[in-house]
């Protein structure tokens, strides 16, 4: 598994120390204009806004829209993208709802995630498709 | 808010996070195939598992170092899991024309995740009061 080896890892770890410490600063952004138990506004946002990302960029390199290196997609996708966005925090303040017996937020924020989610995979999509094609 | 030891412990914690999901990712691929995303779906729930685990020891020890919650939590975890790619496969599947298989792990990652942040607690409560 060459793959593993060499430059891919460097990329993919250059990529994660950016796209951690985007999700820390903009769950601190939302705690700090919403008040300090709305870190789930940013996690919200986190999570739609990484997933049209990795959609654009995934589309743009797999569909060949634009020529992109394996060392660049890694570094975007798996590392940027993969540590932006969290699944571990999603299922935490889902649980933290769950135990304040607030349903309404908690379908809000637990199903609304998914469905958005998926949306915006769609809207990433779309926008790379629609991006001139350049050979 | 910019505080350098802040940057450091998630800077740590984040790159083997990353590091781990892309190996286990790369394994389950060339070990189970591609037609179902194993990986992320082990990923995401260990760690939602590990989160809940760690949510509660940290708030059950007096003086819990905060870097080393920021280290472990906000770093690692966070990098370790991933919601982005969740998303993209689920189109992948869905585009591979598996509908079943699509609606198990759009909603089964969802609905496990949270089984195992509560798991994790409970197993966490064992230790902690």
């Amino acid at each position: 598994m060459n793959f593993l080896r060499g430059r891919y890892p460097l990329a993919v770890a250059i990529g994660a120390i950016f796209g951690a410490l985007s999700r820390f600063y903009g769950t601190e952004l939302a705690k700090a204009i919403f008040g300090k138990d709305f870190g789930f506004y940013g996690t919200f946002f986190i999570n739609v806004s990484g997933c049209l990302l990795i959609a654009y960029i995934l589309t743009l390199a797999a569909e060949n829209i634009r020529v992109i290196s394996t060392e660049l997609r890694l570094m975007t996708t798996t590392g940027f993208c993969g540590a932006y966005t969290t699944f571990s925090t999603y299922g935490l303040e889902s649980k933290n709802f769950l135990d304040k017996g607030d349903i309404t937020m908690l379908l809000i924020y637990f199903v609304g995630s998914a469905i958005a989610g998926m949306i915006s995979v769609q809207i990433g999509v779309l926008l790379a498709r629609s991006s001139p094609q350049r050979s | 808010m910019a505080d350098l030891t802040n940057v450091l412990s998630i800077a740590v914690g984040a790159v083997p996070g990353a590091l781990s999901r892309f190996y286990i990712t790369e394994w389950t691929k060339a070990k189970l195939g591609t037609k179902f995303p194993y990986g992320t779906f082990a990923i995401n729930l260990t760690g939602c598992l590990a989160m809940g685990f760690f949510f509660t020891i940290s708030k059950g020890i007096t003086g819990y170092p905060k870097e080393l919650d920021l280290l472990i939590k906000t770093g690692f975890l966070g990098s370790y899991t991933t919601f982005s790619t969740y998303g993209f496969d689920t189109l992948t599947l869905w585009r591979s024309k598996q509908k079943a298989a699509t609606a198990f792990y759009w909603a089964g990652s969802a609905v496990l995740g949270l089984g195992a942040v509560i798991l994790g607690v409970v197993i966490a409560k064992l230790f902690v009061k």
